[in-house]
């Protein structure tokens, strides 16, 4: 009797196969429906499970960090140390000069138009999480919504809401892939088409007579220009119309441990729908 | 024994290390468990995938290819005459 070698019956038995993959299989199944059926409670599980981890990244970070060169740690340490003086008496120099405008010109209407927002912790971050999202540890009990704007340490934008549970909501960070926002670059404010390319980093295409160069910084629109992040590679090719800019977010999205969600009345959620027309929102 | 170790930590992984160790890991486990694969591409889209990101859940969807794979390399290593 003739056997089929490709499709055994046998050879793709379950029976066949050891406990532990079966086992494994059926581990990943119920979680699935634990997580579609009462997600806040699947998150609630979780929550300290992520946190574990993330005290355990930052031991096994301390670890090995203590075998670097101490020299160059103190020499490092000084530099910023020095750095940050600058810029705290920068930010005062700003700040009197804010206070001599208001008196001046009279205080803004500030009122009704409050800066503050909701803070939230991190409970999922790139790199683990492969698809360039967050999730956070506060949802619509907080007042988080839909389509309110992420913003990290510094008020650096970083994404936007895309869905939200009752303690959670899951945050689409710029850098996704397909996700796309508008920036401006250059001492004349150009306008073009921020996309995310993955693994925390991001690009646009814009035209080779635009003026910019390596270590200009990008700005999106929200409350002012919020910048983004900092061209890091000028990609141009002498055949094309355009060159591609490649851009390193101002903030580290792979060691974020907290952010602010507020609304902030632009037109980000339009654009993240655009760049997720593809599926239907939840 | 093995294989129930590499398994777990395949699991581990999903939540402790970047994705790359993962499937590092995961393919190493395939050697011996075809369906491992699959439940850790399904468990780290359980944790990580979102629906709203316009993306397909990619962990999944690989893992099942692997897992194919893994068993139809499995059917040709029985149906050889050097394992009989």
């Amino acid at each position: 009797m003739k056997r089929n070698a490709l499709l055994s019956s046998t050879s793709v038995s379950l029976g066949t196969l050891a406990c532990t993959g079966r086992f494994a299989l059926a581990f990943s199944v119920l979680l699935l429906l634990l997580r579609f059926l009462t997600p806040n409670l699947f998150w609630h599980l979780f929550t300290p499970v992520f946190r574990i981890a993330d005290a355990f990244s930052t031991e096994s970070r301390l670890f090995f960090n203590s075998f670097g060169d101490t020299a160059e740690l103190a020499s490092q340490n000084e530099i910023l140390s020095n750095k940050n003086t600058v810029l705290a008496n920068e930010n005062q120099a700003l700040l009197k000069k804010e206070t001599d405008l208001e008196a001046i010109l009279g205080s803004p209407a500030t009122v009704g138009n409050s800066v503050s927002g909701i803070s939230a912790g991190v409970v999922t971050r790139p790199p683990e999480s492969p698809y360039d999202t967050l999730v956070i540890a506060e949802g619509s009990r907080a007042g988080i919504a839909r389509g309110q704007e992420v913003f990290g340490n510094g008020g650096v934008p970083i994404g936007v809401v895309s869905s939200v549970l009752t303690d959670f909501s899951h945050v689409t960070l710029f850098s996704s892939p397909n996700m796309t926002i508008t920036g401006f670059v250059g001492k004349s404010n150009i306008s073009f088409l921020i996309t995310g390319a993955g693994a925390g980093a991001l690009q646009a295409s814009i035209a080779r007579s635009a003026n910019v160069a390596v270590g200009d910084i990008v700005f999106v629109p929200g409350p002012g220009m919020l910048p983004i992040g900092s061209i890091t590679r000028i990609d141009d090719d002498p055949s094309s119309p355009s060159m591609t800019l490649r851009i390193m977010p101002a903030l580290n999205l792979f060691s974020i441990s907290w952010v602010v969600v507020r609304e902030t009345g632009t037109t980000l959620f339009d654009a993240f729908l655009h760049a997720s027309s593809t599926s239907s929102l939840p | 024994m093995i294989r129930r170790v590499f398994t777990f930590f395949s699991f581990v992984s999903v939540i402790f290390f970047p994705w790359p160790f993962t499937v590092l890991l995961v393919l190493v486990s395939s050697c011996t468990e075809p369906l491992v694969p699959l439940a850790v591409g399904i468990f780290a889209d359980t944790l990580y995938y979102v629906p709203s990101v316009g993306t397909l859940p990619l962990f999944t969807l690989y893992g099942a290819v692997v897992t194919i794979i893994a068993f139809f390399v499995r059917s040709r290593l029985r149906t050889g005459i050097i394992k009989r």
